[in-house]
């Protein structure tokens, strides 16, 4: 019965898919975010919750 | 904060119930079954909601410099919410659900639900349209993925067709249903408890350590990565069910590739504080930052943990489920919650917090109640797991009566009990140290508003990123597509059911009284405590029968496959026993099984069911494509009132009193013998 059940479970190309687009998508936000001369760009971003203006 | 400590108090009482059975009160609106959806949702959309809602309209004006879109629709999302809170209130005690977990509540409550979204979509998208800082923030991400996200979730999720004002039957079923509503259920937790948190920990732990998060570049990677990967998640809920194998190993390859974004954000928190720990005695309230990340951090290792197949096998519908949830629960959100809250309120009334010391105290009598309910909980779940997969050299189970399992954790359900009586000792302190500050603050504070010049939008850009981090409209559409991707493979199993079922099985559907006495078991909360889902695993073949197959839920709306054993699994349960026991089993449970934790169902005798409701409900079952005749559905009453008199004259000749063909308790006698009674090849 389980044997049976199992052969209609081939959609193994889906998990592979969807490993193989994650893995590019990870990969290039990587690439995104360590590219160089950002350093400036994210020393200010992460400023910005402290120089919000007021101080409440 | 009141609803908070609704949750918190409904969760007591709860926990009580399961230590101590007669605390259910014979009281149908405050029977676990009921009590336990309402602690839930409160814990989750009322006290976490608002805590969000909050912290995003604090920290979303300052950092977008600028106020927010429209006054108006920030009152109707407010008041929207506790009205659609309210309204959970009434209707979960009443016995109104869908019994999907966390998303309980019945139709016209779901379409509010969308409006006050879209309400607060626009107020908040309105308001990045207007702002005056041009960089947003990273915490402004991860409110943008949240606000997106909980929006696909839920519509999906609660696309039904009404059957009455308050009950409805959901478009999918069987495995359909179970993999939606757990693709929402686990999506609900990373986007309803997790992003929105983790946004708010980007803001307020900068924020109260003065000091720039540690790496903005993780935040980053953390975000998307998260973003990306946790919607892929979902089928971890549903490992060794009748779920395509495919599907599940999806869910729990995805799961493990969590630990790393969800710790790359937890260190990232942590490490903000470095160099900041002295704060940790002239702030106190940062303790509760330390504590919540910790807890983050201890909840996403064993959340993957849990995923794993093996570890599954063991964990699943034990306590240890209910451990981790309350660890993130209580530990992650509740913290987070409490920190902000400490930091916002003295500021916003601007005065100092009444007592530091009260604070303290808070932190410690929470912390030690927190820790005690998830040591039991995991020592509890662990226990009962290896209890029901021991099995002797010959092939036997060791523990073959369900109830020794339960015997045996009792009293970790009182330690259970204490740990979150303590958590509510806590928490009632800082109601009062909260109501305090207030009361002590100035009563006439002017108005101040902050001109603020818009910044960024000169800026020469250099290259794309910058463009990205400064297009709100892209970014969402990118956010979108990053958890569109993952739904669509997760939920194409359930558009190709056709595929995973083999015609040689296909199933009869219910017969009407059986529907009828569905719907009661639905309505009771029965699933709360009772799966119907066996498990390809010896032990469980050894204790209940056959393992669960796709074609035996085909027909089932909603799936009934439950989350939790309290009590044993009901999938083969149909003729095991005659029908009197089952009348028995609901009047006193300790009649037929000593000791039992369950509580009585004395109104199930009293109350009529509604047959001439029947016939709409099977036409809608048959408008959804479950097979019946027409003439059954035009006479659905008729069927039903005839199959009732036939139990009922099984149970009088038993022994049982006379004139209950009527009752509710026939129609729900119909359905569980049923169960397990309807494939071809069992």
């Amino acid at each position: 019965m389980k044997q049976e059940g199992l052969k209609f479970f081939t959609d193994t190309y889906l998990t592979s898919l969807g490993l193989l687009i994650f893995f590019l998508f990870f990969v290039g936000v990587l690439i995104w975010v360590y590219r160089k001369n950002s350093s400036k760009i994210y020393h200010r971003m992460e400023q910005l919750p402290l120089t919000d203006g007021d101080s409440v | 904060m009141i609803w908070a400590g609704a949750a918190f108090l409904f969760g007591l009482i709860a926990a009580l119930q399961l230590a101590y059975w007669p605390m259910n009160a014979n009281l149908e609106w405050i029977t676990f079954g009921r009590l336990r959806p309402l602690h839930t949702n409160a814990a989750i959309f009322a006290f976490a909601g608002n805590a969000i809602f909050a912290g995003i309209y604090h920290s979303s004006q300052r950092l977008l410099k600028t106020r927010m879109f429209s006054d108006v629709l920030s009152k109707m999302h407010f008041w929207g919410w506790q009205l659609i809170i309210l309204s959970a209130a009434i209707t979960l005690p009443l016995g109104y659900t869908q019994s999907k977990e966390y998303a309980e509540l019945e139709w016209p409550i779901d379409i509010a639900i969308t409006v006050v979204w879209v309400i607060f979509a626009v107020n908040f998208f309105g308001t990045i349209r207007q702002r005056r800082e041009k960089h947003m923030y990273v915490a402004i991400w991860f409110y943008i993925a949240t606000i997106i996200t909980v929006a696909v979730l839920h519509i999906v999720n609660s696309i039904e067709i009404p059957v009455g004002m308050l009950q409805s039957y959901p478009v999918y079923a069987g495995i359909q249903d179970a993999l939606v509503q757990w693709w929402y259920g686990h999506n609900a937790v990373a986007f309803f408890l997790t992003t929105p948190f983790l946004g708010l920990m980007y803001y307020y732990i900068p924020k109260a350590a003065n000091r720039p998060v540690y790496s903005y570049r993780l935040s980053i990677v953390h975000f998307w990565s998260l973003v990306f990967i946790y919607i892929w998640a979902g089928p971890h809920h549903l490992l060794y069910t009748s779920l395509p194998e495919w599907a599940q190993t999806l869910g729990m390859i995805f799961s493990v590739m969590l630990w790393a974004p969800s710790w790359g954000g937890m260190i990232n928190g942590l490490l903000t504080l470095k160099g900041s720990w002295h704060l940790l005695r002239t702030e106190p309230l940062i303790k509760f930052f330390v504590a919540a990340l910790t807890f983050y951090g201890m909840s996403t290792f064993e959340g993957p943990l849990l995923s794993i197949k093996s570890v599954s096998a063991l964990g699943h519908y034990t306590d240890w489920i209910v451990g981790h949830v309350h660890a993130g629960a209580l530990g992650w959100n509740g913290f987070l919650s409490f920190g902000m809250i400490y930091y916002l309120v003295p500021r916003l009334w601007k005065t100092e917090l009444y007592s530091k010391k009260l604070l303290e105290n808070h932190f410690w009598i929470s912390l030690t109640g927190v820790l005690l309910y998830y040591i039991s909980m995991v020592v509890a779940g662990i226990t009962q797991g290896l209890m029901w997969r021991a099995v002797t050299p010959e092939g036997q189970l060791v523990y073959p009566d369900f109830i020794e399992t339960v015997v045996r954790i009792v009293p970790l359900y009182w330690v259970r009990a204490l740990g979150g009586g303590l958590f509510i000792i806590g928490f009632m302190m800082m109601a009062y140290n909260i109501y305090k500050t207030i009361r002590k603050a100035p009563k006439a504070v002017e108005q101040t508003s902050y001109e603020v010049q818009r910044t960024g939008f000169d800026e020469q850009t250099q290259d794309t990123h910058r463009k990205l981090e400064g297009m709100g409209f892209t970014f969402s559409v990118l956010a979108f597509l990053a958890i569109i991707v993952g739904s669509v493979i997760e939920i194409y199993p359930t558009l190709s059911l056709h595929k995973y079922v083999n015609p040689a099985n296909i199933v009869e559907p219910h017969t009407p009284l059986e529907i009828a006495g569905r719907d009661i078991y639905i309505r009771e909360g029965c699933y709360v405590c009772h799966s119907q889902q066996i498990r390809p695993i010896a032990s469980e073949v050894l204790r209940y029968g056959n393992a669960s197959t796709v074609e035996e839920s085909m027909y089932d709306r909603p799936f009934q496959w439950g989350s939790k054993r309290t009590g044993p699994d009901l999938a083969r349960l149909g003729k095991k026993y005659p029908n009197l026991w089952h009348y028995s089993h609901m009047i006193d449970p300790r009649a037929v099984t000593p000791k039992s934790i369950m509580p009585s169902y004395p109104w199930l005798v009293e109350k009529n069911t509604d047959f001439l409701v029947l016939r709409k409900k099977l036409s809608v079952m048959n408008k959804l494509g479950v097979p019946y005749d027409s003439e059954v559905v035009a006479n659905a009453d008729i069927h039903a009132q005839k199959q009732a008199q036939e139990i009922a004259a099984d149970l009088e000749s038993n022994g049982a009193p006379k004139g209950l063909a009527k009752k509710e308790i026939v129609a729900l006698i119909a359905y569980l013998q049923s169960l397990g009674q309807k494939g071809k090849a069992q």
